[in-house]
């Protein structure tokens, strides 16, 4: 009987899409709520608000990034998975869990900060540089946890367990 | 490289040539005037207000009619129209044009009113509509609904809710002699009509209103002709409402004179808003203003050539809160709208437009680091720049900037061996059998991530020393060199000397993939320089205060600062982050395309993916490189020295939207 390490390395890969993909839906329907209230008013500052509300998606794209490397050093992707013991498979789980949950909690905070974002675009258009930089704030956090995801999950692939 | 050093000008002429100097000093737009009028009894201020919001009412005239002409008669503007720029008039096209104005706001009017009827016509469509379908159910019964019956008879017409049947309503009706006719029926009611004798009237009317029943729609037609007649109506309705649609469209060719009149009541607003805040006296008036050195004297002679006029340039005083323009060659001027968007500099300040341009490209390129995605960039951008030659200067120097931006990416790409992420290898190995590969020209972050990560630490640490640097600048050119070595120096010791001391433990190098130590003598000078600067912080870091006791504990919370060092230089792992993400994700979609295999299917299905797919890369990881850099800009490089605050200079000028005068002197 096959250990279960594969699974653990799937189901790593999975939490890694599910929660930070989760977080930026949650986020970037908050701020789309908001950046569709502001075009009603008026319809030039789609652009821009556009690119308010888009700020909270990059979550789910990191998250989609370490799903997408774990499913290719395991092997799932690309064919060749092989057998794999159940500690290099609990290895990459953990590995995926950063990007997972802080992908999660700062894709839906990061929403909330693009809706002010998006309010201030709309009152003061000429402090959009600004506005940008808040939403920006709270995603250094999902950058850090992709890294550490992203260097644990290289590292894994080298652990010979 | 610079902000613009501004000169004071006063200008003082003859009432009579006002209208003639404000409007040339509107075209050259050199000048911010600001409200010349004092406490002073003898100069005093003429209301314009009346003037002025007429000019304000026929501008937004001209804007309504040119929205209605976009509604119904939208130009056939290309999709880049907007790049475009204004159109150039010379003056003397300007004064054959202003002759038109009148008419045009006639035209307006006449646009304008017409919309109106059409709105109107417009709504009475649904309205009739509405009619038409309360009417609708009535349709087979052949009296007109309001006929109340004859001299011996009473009918009834109307609906009653519910599904009701025949049997059920003469059940109601009970042994009253009565005909009654079921008309139509949905699941909600029942359309019925009941004839009686005069002399039942009373016990049926009693009998329906059990029933709930109810008087049908108001109409002294039969309901088939009824609705025909509603038909006819609507009809008209529609081809009058096309006829205005028309109408209006033909004054679609009016639609230059329209822009035009819009461009020039607002100019005429503006110099009338002007007007009110100039000092007058019954001979004279007054203008108060600033205007850049290197235009001032050029306005001097351009007015005094022409005007009995006296134009005074002085210095502006300590204490003045002079407008900031900025001043910066080709290659970062672009950058300005960076730098402003954050704020400008304020008093004391340098211009940081210069060492933030370096920078930005430098970082954009890193953080998107793709040699196809910085071409494509590159060569949209560049195209844009040198086919819309009359763009305006902002869209230029944005477009500018992305094209910059884009030949970094372009670098980094070559130097990461990133061309569409790993399209190469993978359009080669799928499709050619062979796999081929673009060597990176110094080594791709994916196969050795933990040593970019260190260069990563090193970029950020530079970006950050120069910022340092310039607060030393900014310091010691105001001459507070004892300021400079505390809140500078000191911490270029501790910092510096905590890096150099941190490379020489081997956990640290084995862990960035540093082949070399730095030796334990170093080491040991590395340390005591930081010791020193570490008690210097602490000593000096809060020398405004006079109680050494306040001062040393003030002294150590400044120490405690060493900690956003640290979390400002993990703030770069970003660069890292980022370039890897651009890659991972372009090569995300190169696996799914190339599933397909080697065959005509997997080609055309590895095309379509990659179109769509990197393209969507493309935008997402240029929002991000966009807002990253700003933000390691703005946080991290300004925190260190940049204040900012100064107001913009913004001289009194055409504010046109689609015209522009050129000035032929």
């Amino acid at each position: 009987m096959a250990s279960t390490g594969l699974f653990w390395a799937l189901m790593g890969a999975s939490f890694a899409g599910l929660f930070a993909g989760m977080g930026s839906a949650l986020g970037v329907g908050k701020a789309g709520q908001a950046a569709a209230g502001v075009v009603t008013e008026d319809p030039s500052k789609f652009s821009k608000v556009l690119i308010l509300q888009l700020l909270p998606g990059t979550q789910g794209i990191y998250g989609l990034l370490i799903a997408f490397i774990t499913l290719s050093q395991i092997g799932v992707l690309g064919g060749g998975a092989s057998d794999m013991s159940l500690a290099k498979g609990l290895l990459y789980f953990a590995a995926c869990l950063p990007i997972a949950f802080v992908g999660l909690v700062s894709g839906n905070e990061q929403g909330k900060a693009a809706v002010s974002a998006i309010g201030l675009a709309s009152k003061k258009p000429d402090q959009f540089g600004k506005s940008m930089i808040f939403p920006a704030m709270v995603e250094t956090y999902a950058i850090l946890a992709l890294l550490i995801s992203i260097l644990a999950v290289f590292g894994v692939a080298g652990i010979n367990i | 490289m610079s902000v613009v050093p501004m000169k004071r000008v006063q200008i003082v002429g003859l009432k009579r040539d006002r209208k003639a100097v404000l409007e040339q000093i509107q075209r050259m737009g050199v000048v911010e005037i600001e409200s010349s009028l004092g406490e002073d009894a003898f100069f005093t201020a003429q209301d314009t207000a009346g003037a002025k919001s007429i000019f304000q009412k026929n501008c937004t005239l001209a804007e309504q009619a040119l929205a209605i002409l976009d509604e119904h008669a939208p130009e056939d503007k290309g999709m880049l129209a907007s790049l475009e720029g204004r159109k150039t008039l010379t003056v003397a096209e300007y004064e054959e044009k202003v002759r038109g104005r009148d008419t045009a706001v006639t035209h307006a009017k006449q646009i304008v009113a017409l919309q109106k009827e059409y709105a109107e016509k417009l709504a009475d469509l649904p309205k009739l509509e509405a009619q038409k379908i309360s009417l609708e159910p009535w349709m087979k019964y052949d009296l007109p609904l309001d006929f109340e019956g004859t001299k011996t008879s009473k009918v009834f017409v109307g609906t009653v809710q519910g599904d009701c049947s025949l049997t059920a309503l003469y059940e109601a009706l009970g042994d009253v002699a009565a005909d009654a006719e079921i008309i139509g029926q949905t699941p909600q009611q029942t359309y019925l009509s009941v004839i009686c004798g005069k002399k039942d009237a009373q016990a049926v009317a009693e009998a329906l209103h059990k029933l709930n029943f109810a008087k049908p729609p108001a109409s002294s037609m039969n309901p088939a002709k009824a609705i025909q007649d509603i038909e006819q109506k609507m009809e008209g309705r529609r081809k009058e409402v096309d006829d205005l649609k028309a109408k209006i469209a033909s004054h679609a060719d009016q639609r230059e004179e329209l822009q035009f009149a819009r461009d020039y009541f607002t100019m005429r607003a503006d110099k009338y808003e002007v007007i009110g805040g100039l000092g007058q006296s019954k001979n004279t008036f007054i203008i108060d203003g600033y205007v850049p050195v290197t235009k001032a004297e050029k306005l001097e002679t351009s007015l005094t050539d022409r005007y009995t006029i006296s134009v005074e340039l002085t210095d502006p005083g300590e204490d003045e809160d002079v407008p900031v323009a900025l001043k910066n060659n080709g290659f970062s001027a672009p950058v300005e709208s960076v730098v402003g968007s954050y704020s400008l500099p304020g008093k004391g300040e340098i211009d940081p437009t210069f060492l933030v341009s370096l920078f930005y490209y430098f970082l954009f390129g890193m953080m998107l680091g793709d040699a196809g995605y910085g071409l494509v960039i590159a060569l949209a951008t560049g195209f844009c720049l040198l086919k819309f030659k009359n763009m305006e200067e902002g869209m230029r120097k944005t477009l500018t900037l992305f094209c910059f931006c884009g030949i970094s990416t372009a670098i980094w790409g070559l130097i990461f061996g990133s061309f569409f992420g790993d399209t190469v290898t993978v359009v080669s190995g799928t499709f050619f059998g062979k796999e081929v590969s673009v060597k990176p020209l110094w080594f791709a972050p994916l196969d050795n991530p933990m040593r970019m990560l260190g260069y990563c630490f090193l970029i950020g640490l530079i970006h950050l020393f120069v910022g340092l640097g310039v607060k030393l600048y900014q310091l010691l050119k105001a001459g507070k060199v004892l300021d400079a070595i505390y809140d500078v120096v000191f911490w270029y010791m501790l910092v510096g000397g905590c890096v150099v001391y941190l490379l020489s433990m081997s956990m640290i190098t084995e862990m960035l993939a540093i082949e070399w130590l730095v030796p334990a003598n170093v080491a040991n000078i590395a340390g005591i320089v930081a010791g020193i600067g570490a008690v210097g912080i602490i000593l000096t870091g809060g020398r405004e205060s006079k109680n050494w006791g306040k001062r040393i504990l003030k002294g150590l919370y400044a120490f405690y600062g060493i900690t956003s060092y640290l979390s400002d230089v993990l703030s770069y792992s970003r660069l890292l982050a980022l370039g890897l993400a651009t890659s991972v994700i372009a090569s995300v979609f190169n696996k799914m395309g190339s599933m397909g295999g080697k065959n005509i299917f997997g080609v055309i299905m590895f095309i379509l993916v990659f179109l769509v797919g990197q393209i969507l890369n493309l935008l997402i990881n240029l929002l991000g490189a966009y807002v990253h850099t700003n933000r390691l800009q703005f946080v991290e490089f300004f925190g260190k020295f940049y204040e900012g605050g100064g107001r913009e200079f913004r001289p009194f000028t055409e504010n046109t939207k689609y015209f522009k005068i050129k000035e032929d002197i």
